[in-house]
């Protein structure tokens, strides 16, 4: 029982991260139809300027707005630069669009810094841990979760209680007809990018505090995390994408601690598994959504 | 299973050999000039070659972005290297490896097809995941497993180190044990080539290309993209498999790093550089690629000297780095995709482009135009209609019925329901309650390929063609659907029906660069090639001119005749409905609220009031 409770709660703190970035995943696939291959390049972003601040002894302090800022801005430019060209374009060219950005930025980062692991110091606090009873809790699960459960809160309000949220969640439901309705495309757009930046920095942080390293491909990982969460959630699903990120992490972890020693290792491979046989029985993902073909 | 066997298999064949020759030809010239050193890059670049047209028959028929072909090609080339290795060895690298497989003792012509056939069975599981959740989410969740799938086999043969030797160790051959020719990757090559054209060209082929083109319109068109995908699939797991074997053989060693996301990227961008749909295309790509990365590797190493200048030093120094040809590589992706996503050649294929200069003289406009009796046991009966959506009820208790030959109008204001009841009918859209039978059977939320099959085809009131394929081409996806479920109807000449819709003079222009008009009679034609007992026309005349509209309703008449189908027509154009119909079905508000010729119809006071407004026509 003790170790059950104790799973969850590692469960739901890398669920936490998972959920952020399918969130971020899910409000761009919302507005543009696109699954972003791209997403994780905010964490390698975000990684390298962790690096170079702590090369310069910065403080953990300043680290954090910094990577946030850094990821916002670096999901501002790739919607500029690379996604504004191909709006509209179909789901492959988006998709394979998407992937080049995240080959530039990987080569980019090949070129310039190098192919090498680059660590820095991570917080001290990361590995601390609390006691209740008998449960060993991180401190650091705990502060991820908060922080989730509070982004959470924050971002449904502004979907709900903001012209932009319900312009957002319009051109969720149908891009055209928001346009229509005078919802302008560009802002809304480039606000969904900002959002997603800004969801995949919280994540960022959290993510490269655990890591402390940083390669080229750092972004791969954190990438088919998001996309495989927002997927199992329900792909145009806002609210599956965070579902789909906790039952994720969970998964992981459950299966992690639940498997053999001798093939724990094979974890991914199971999950792949789960989330095969989870396709092959409930195609749409955990949260339906009505999408009704237009004929 | 060839529509014309000269054209699809003749001019195919002798297409891929002189592919095959001019690109081998090339590389060897290459490797003559260069000597030595060029040897391993001519190599690897066939072997390539091979991974690449197999990686095509997936994602250029189906239009499915793929990154899985490569997991599956790491499962191939782990099964061919278990097998192929001697047992001396394996019992020095894995003498741990499950199943006793460390003493299996096979020829490398046996782990070849071992290979090949276990990579085959697997994709089969995977394509079952893939078809059901690409059906229900779109392509874009097939992709999303793909892409799972690269990275779970990595993840295994990681961390299976008694089966695969692990990150580091890895499997290997005994030296000297590398292919000592290359006749075996010069048969494979030749045969991917030409089974990549075959089958673009077969009617499986032609059928995934259509559900590329327009998902629903192929289903409508009775048309089953899910089993077509699976073909493609299995046909281009295959190749890859053949493809990876090699690769691994050539290699002379295996290590899970082999096959992963690098060797993804360098095969996809291949494809989509020389044009993703286009099989010369896909060798194309492998040319340009192989060149332009040797190049940047070069420059990224050596630097280079124009007139004996040195160009690597200060002001270019950022340029000629080392890792230049990985930013070669994802320029090349971003860059075709941003300006040029249908690649150098699109879907221009050498073996089209010579059977066009080489055909015989024009074809013969059919002009005997035959005609087909209906078959008067045949009813289309839709009863008790309802459907809603959310809270709207878009149909309310609503049906129609129609007598073999017979050709009904539906009318109404718009939001009536027309179109939600031609959905129903078709199977697009699956009713709350109500029943839908043709000739007694019932299809009641049957599925659309199957309801197409049994003899209700439709058309769509936003055009829906197959706009890459030609005129002829879209009319052929319906009559290959015909040929194998509706040969008990006698099936109307796929030149004739061109020819009866007024289009024969287009008939090799691909469908997306018609007109408006020349679209509605492709699709009418598409529609009639199907032979079914009624066609269900959705709008015909949207968007046409009164005059335009007048020689449509000869043109349906016609094509009905020819084919003996009976008609249910919706349109907003009231010559066209009075002109063409038998009798009359007015909706309103999801409900039927007249019926009868149109001469009672158009007197009804109800109908007046609901669709005409209180004042009568004329």
């Amino acid at each position: 029982m003790t170790e059950l409770i104790q799973n969850l709660i590692d469960g739901l703190g890398r669920g936490s991260i998972y959920a952020l970035l399918a969130l971020g995943v899910a409000v761009i696939f919302g507005v543009m139809h696109l699954l972003n291959f791209a997403h994780g390049e905010m964490i390698t972003v975000g990684g390298y300027t962790v690096y170079w601040m702590m090369q310069r002894d910065m403080s953990w302090w300043l680290a954090v707005p910094a990577i946030i800022i850094v990821s916002v801005l670096t999901s501002l430019a790739i919607e500029r630069i690379a996604f504004s060209r191909v709006r509209g374009g179909s789901d492959f060219t988006l998709l394979l669009t998407s992937f080049g950005v995240h080959f530039v930025v990987f080569s980019i980062f090949l070129l310039y810094v190098s192919a090498s692991v680059k660590t820095f110091d991570r917080p001290t606090w990361v590995a601390n841990t609390y006691s209740v009873g008998s449960l060993n809790i991180e401190v650091f699960d705990t502060v991820v979760i908060v922080v989730t459960v509070l982004t959470l809160i924050a971002t449904s309000l502004l979907l709900q209680r903001t012209m932009f949220g319900l312009a957002l969640r319009a051109a969720a439901e149908d891009f055209e007809a928001a346009r229509l309705m005078g919802v302008r495309s560009d802002s809304v757009i480039r606000g969904a990018f900002a959002l997603s930046g800004l969801l995949a920095g919280i994540a960022g942080v959290f993510w490269l505090m655990r890591a402390g390293s940083t390669v080229p491909s750092a972004g791969i990982d954190p990438m088919l995390k998001g996309v495989l969460a927002a997927l199992i959630g329900g792909l145009g699903s806002l609210r599956g994408a965070v579902i789909g990120g906790f039952a994720l992490g969970l998964a992981e972890v459950l299966l992690r601690s639940r498997l053999p020693d001798s093939i724990a290792n094979l974890t991914e491979g199971f999950v792949f598994l789960l989330i095969a046989l989870l396709f092959i029985f409930r195609p749409q993902g955990l949260v339906t959504v009505a999408h009704a073909e237009r004929v | 299973m060839f529509p014309r066997p000269s054209r699809d298999i003749g001019f195919p064949l002798i297409g891929s050999t002189v592919l095959f020759v001019v690109f081998v030809s090339g590389a060897l010239i290459y490797q003559a000039l260069l000597g030595g050193a060029a040897e391993r890059l001519v190599t690897v670049m066939l072997i390539d070659a091979i991974v690449v047209l197999g990686i095509q028959i997936y994602i250029g028929n189906t239009g499915v972005l793929s990154f899985g072909h490569i997991g599956f090609g790491a499962i191939a080339g782990y099964v061919f290297a278990v097998f192929a290795i001697a047992p001396s060895e394996k019992m020095r690298r894995v003498p741990d490896a499950p199943f006793g497989l460390a003493e299996v003792d096979v020829p490398t012509s046996v782990a070849l097809l071992l290979a090949v056939v276990l990579t085959v069975v697997i994709a089969f599981i995977v394509g079952i995941g893939l078809a059901r959740s690409g059906a229900e989410s779109g392509a874009v969740a097939a992709t999303v497993i793909t892409l799972a799938l690269l990275f779970v086999t990595h993840e295994v043969a990681t961390n299976w180190p008694e089966l695969t030797g692990g990150e580091r160790a890895g499997l290997f051959f005994k030296i000297g044990s590398a292919l000592d020719s290359r006749l075996p990757i010069y048969i494979a090559l030749f045969g991917a080539l030409v089974l990549a054209r075959l089958f673009a060209q077969s009617r499986s082929g032609r059928l995934a290309v259509a559900a590329r083109e327009d998902n629903l319109a192929a289903r409508a068109m009775g048309v089953n993209p899910l089993v077509q995908q699976m073909v493609a699939l299995l046909m281009s797991v295959a190749v890859v498999s053949v493809g990876a074997s090699l690769k691994v053989f050539e290699d002379g060693s295996l290590l899970p790093g082999n096959f992963f996301f690098n060797y993804a990227l360098l095969t996809l961008v291949m494809l989509i550089v020389g044009g993703r749909n286009s099989v010369t295309g896909a060798l194309v790509g492998v040319g340009v690629m192989t060149a332009g990365r040797e190049l940047a590797r070069r420059l990224g190493q050596d630097g280079f000297e124009i007139f004996g200048i040195p160009l690597d030093d200060a002001p270019l120094d950022w340029v000629f780095r080392e890792n230049l040809q990985t930013v070669f590589l994802g320029l090349s992706m971003l860059g075709f995709m941003l300006w040029r996503p249908a690649g150098l050649l699109d879907d221009w294929e050498l073996d089209r482009w010579i059977a066009d200069r080489f055909r015989r003289g024009p074809d013969e406009q059919p002009d005997e135009l035959g005609s087909v009796d209906p078959d008067p046991s045949v009813r289309l009966e839709a009863q008790g209609i309802d459907v809603t959506f959310g809270g709207f009820r878009a149909l309310d208790g609503a049906g129609v019925t129609a007598n073999a030959g017979e050709v009904v109008g539906l009318i109404g204001p718009n939001g009536a329901g027309k179109t939600t009841l031609v959905n129903v009918i078709t199977g697009v859209v699956s009713a709350d309650a109500g029943t839908v039978t043709l000739g007694g059977r019932d299809l009641t939320g049957a599925a659309p390929y199957d309801i197409a099959r049994a003899g209700l085809v439709r058309t769509f009131q936003n055009l829906r063609l197959f706009g890459a394929l030609t005129v002829r081409e879209n009319v052929e996806v319906s009559a290959f659907v015909a040929a194998s479920h509706r040969a008990d109807r006698p099936l109307a000449d796929v030149d004739e029906l061109i020819s009866a819709a007024g289009i024969w003079e287009f008939r090799d222009r691909r469908a997306r660069e018609l007109d408006y008009g020349n679209s509605r009679r492709l699709e009418l034609a598409r529609a009639a090639a199907m032979a079914p007992w009624f066609l269900l026309l959705d709008e015909p005349t949207s968007g046409m001119s009164g005059a335009e509209s007048l020689t449509m309703v000869e043109q349906v008449r016609q094509m009905a005749g020819l084919i003996g189908a009976g008609v249910v027509v919706i349109d907003h154009d009231l010559n066209f409905i009075t002109g063409i119909c038998d009798r009359i079905y007015c909706l309103d508000q999801g409900r039927v609220i007249a019926e009868g010729t149109p001469d009672e119809v158009q007197a009804d006071p109800l109908v007046q009031a609901a669709y005409l407004g209180t004042a009568s026509p004329e």
